[in-house]
Order: C-alpha cells, then sequence, then structure tokens
C-alpha cells in the first residue's frame, strides 16, 4: 500500500512548520494498519494526544485544538468545512491529510494566541 | 509629540531621470519640528515625487506612533481574570441543531451540493453565534457532512486551552442519506 501525505496550508500567524511533525504522529499510530473498529478510539486518541505534546514542545503561547476525523475508505463522500472568528495576524490553523488502503484520516490544527 | 528632543533626518535625494534610482547625497541635520513626526515626513514626501524627485525620510529614534501603527496591537491590561460572561454552551446547541434541521431536513446527499453546503452552513453558524455578541471570545465553527451507508467514522478532537474559560458545542444531525456534524468551539481571549 501506499500513503500519500499532501498539506493544505500551513499555520498563517505564527508560521510554525507543524504539517511535517504531525505526518509523524500519524504515520507511527496507522501506519501499516488496517480500519479496524475496535483500535479506532485509541489510535484518534494517541494522534491526537501526540500531536498536542509536540506542539506544546514547541513553547509558543498559544491555545490549541486538535481534531481528528479517521474514515474508512469507501465509495462513500465525505466534506470537511471550517470558518472561524479571530484575530488573522496572530492566530492560524493547519491541515494535514494521510490516507492509506482501508481509511483516510484529516487532523485539523487551530492555534489561538494567548496575550501575555 | 514632537518635543521630546533633536532628531536627526537622512534624505537620500533621487536623480532626475525616472529609471535612475541611486542615491547621490546623503544629509544630516537636526531640527525641531512643531508638527507632529509622521505627517511631517509624509508631506515631504508627496511634495517631491511631483518635481520627479522622491525623499525618503525616516527617523531614528521609534516613537509611540510607529507602534500603534505595526499589526499585533498592544493591548492595556484589563485586570480581568476571567471571562465576565461564560460562552452560553445550551443556546448554541440550539443554534446548531435549527440551523442543521434547517439547511439538510429534506436534502439528499450529491457531491457538488454537500460541498456548498458545509462553507455555508459553517458561515451561518458563525454568524448565529457572533450574533449573541459574547465579548472576547474567538470562534471555531467546523462542519462536516458526509454520505450515510453503513461504513465507519470516527472523529475526535483534544483541546489545550483553560477549562474555566473554554468550551465546545457540537451537534450530531441525521435524515436518510446523509449525516452532518457541527461543532462550535469557543477560546477566550485572555
Amino acid at each position: 500500500f501506499t500513503f500519500r501525505i499532501r498539506k493544505i496550508e500551513a499555520l498563517r500567524g505564527c508560521e510554525i512548520p507543524l504539517d511535517v511533525d504531525i505526518t509523524h504522529c500519524i504515520d507511527g499510530v496507522l501506519g501499516g494498519e488496517d480500519y479496524n473498529q475496535n483500535n479506532i478510539n485509541q489510535w484518534t486518541a494517541s494522534i491526537v494526544e501526540q500531536s498536542l505534546t509536540h506542539l506544546v514542545k514547541l513553547g509558543k503561547a498559544y491555545k490549541y485544538i486538535v481534531t481528528c476525523a479517521v474514515v474508512q475508505r469507501s465509495a462513500y463522500g465525505f466534506h470537511t468545512a471550517s470558518s472561524c472568528f479571530w484575530d488573522t495576524t496572530s492566530d492560524g490553523t493547519c491541515t494535514v491529510r494521510w490516507e492509506n488502503r482501508t481509511m483516510n484520516c484529516i487532523v485539523n490544527v487551530f492555534a489561538i494566541a494567548i496575550v501575555l | 509629540m514632537g518635543e521630546s528632543g533633536p532628531k536627526s533626518l537622512e534624505a537620500m535625494m533621487m536623480s532626475d531621470i525616472a529609471k535612475d534610482r541611486m542615491a547621490h547625497s546623503v544629509k544630516k541635520r537636526g531640527s525641531m519640528s512643531s508638527l507632529s513626526g509622521r505627517e511631517f515626513w509624509q508631506k515631504e514626501l508627496h511634495r517631491c515625487t511631483k518635481n520627479s524627485m522622491s525623499t525618503v525620510s525616516y527617523m531614528d529614534e521609534p516613537s509611540q506612533r510607529d507602534d500603534a501603527s505595526r499589526l499585533t496591537v498592544q493591548m492595556e491590561n484589563t485586570y480581568q481574570l476571567g471571562p465576565t460572561k461564560h460562552f452560553p454552551v445550551v443556546i448554541v446547541n440550539h443554534i446548531l441543531k435549527d440551523v442543521l434541521t434547517k439547511y439538510l431536513q429534506e436534502e439528499q446527499y450529491e457531491p457538488e451540493l454537500c460541498r456548498q453546503m458545509t462553507k455555508t452552513i459553517s458561515e451561518v453558524i458563525k454568524a448565529q453565534v457572533k450574533d449573541l455578541m459574547i465579548p472576547r471570545y474567538k470562534l471555531i465553527v467546523i462542519v462536516h457532512i458526509g454520505q450515510l451507508n453503513s461504513q465507519n467514522i470516527f472523529i475526535g478532537s483534544r483541546c489545550l486551552w483553560d477549562p474555566k474559560s473554554d468550551t465546545f458545542s457540537s451537534y450530531v444531525f441525521r435524515n436518510s442519506s446523509l449525516f452532518a456534524l457541527a461543532s462550535v468551539y469557543a477560546v477566550y481571549f485572555e
């Protein structure tokens, strides 16, 4: 199987190159696995938690929201959209899409600045 | 504003030939200006360009006006420890339910329609939550729409924030051919 990684947009405003870190997280958890209903809960939890730990290690003054959607690969369609009301100069978002033979994974990271 | 002391001015004179933009001489003069710093230099710039000569001038010491014009705004301390008005989760739940039901009750899943619908619904929800006028809250609205036919999907999220002031609200809508999940995250602006 092959997995293709595409980034949608880099984190604007705070300019952190996150997509590489997050793809590593997803690879670590889902790489080589097939979709399995029993494990899916634990997989999403660990993807999200590992992404959060990476973000915290960057040491920036941000609040983070990480969402992860894992879909079984099928002939059926799936759409996602988001709209945000924030300060465009300091807040930003990053989205990573990952897929393998049996599933698709979409991870969204939203970072909101804390003014200290 | 111009009383802080002598300001040094460096002016670059450009030649008359339009294409040639090299600096020929640099002058330094100290002057006390009775006008406030910024407008004075701008006027000089406009005047010179009419005569096909341009001057670029800047002041050495940064003034308070420079700070205010930069993109990131320096906020004053409000001495507030937390939000005065908390985010009303229940009201937002109702908003999500109403919007999703109104837009998707009769719809069948179609790729083009749902693509437009996700964007529209997220904008509508954002506008309605903004109308609640909760001060100092930033909003993130996420909408997922998918075709409903016995495939599995799992959506999870984790947030690193202050749980006393930040919260989220979500709602799942289903009809015969599609499902929709809308979530709103509200983050307090400290």
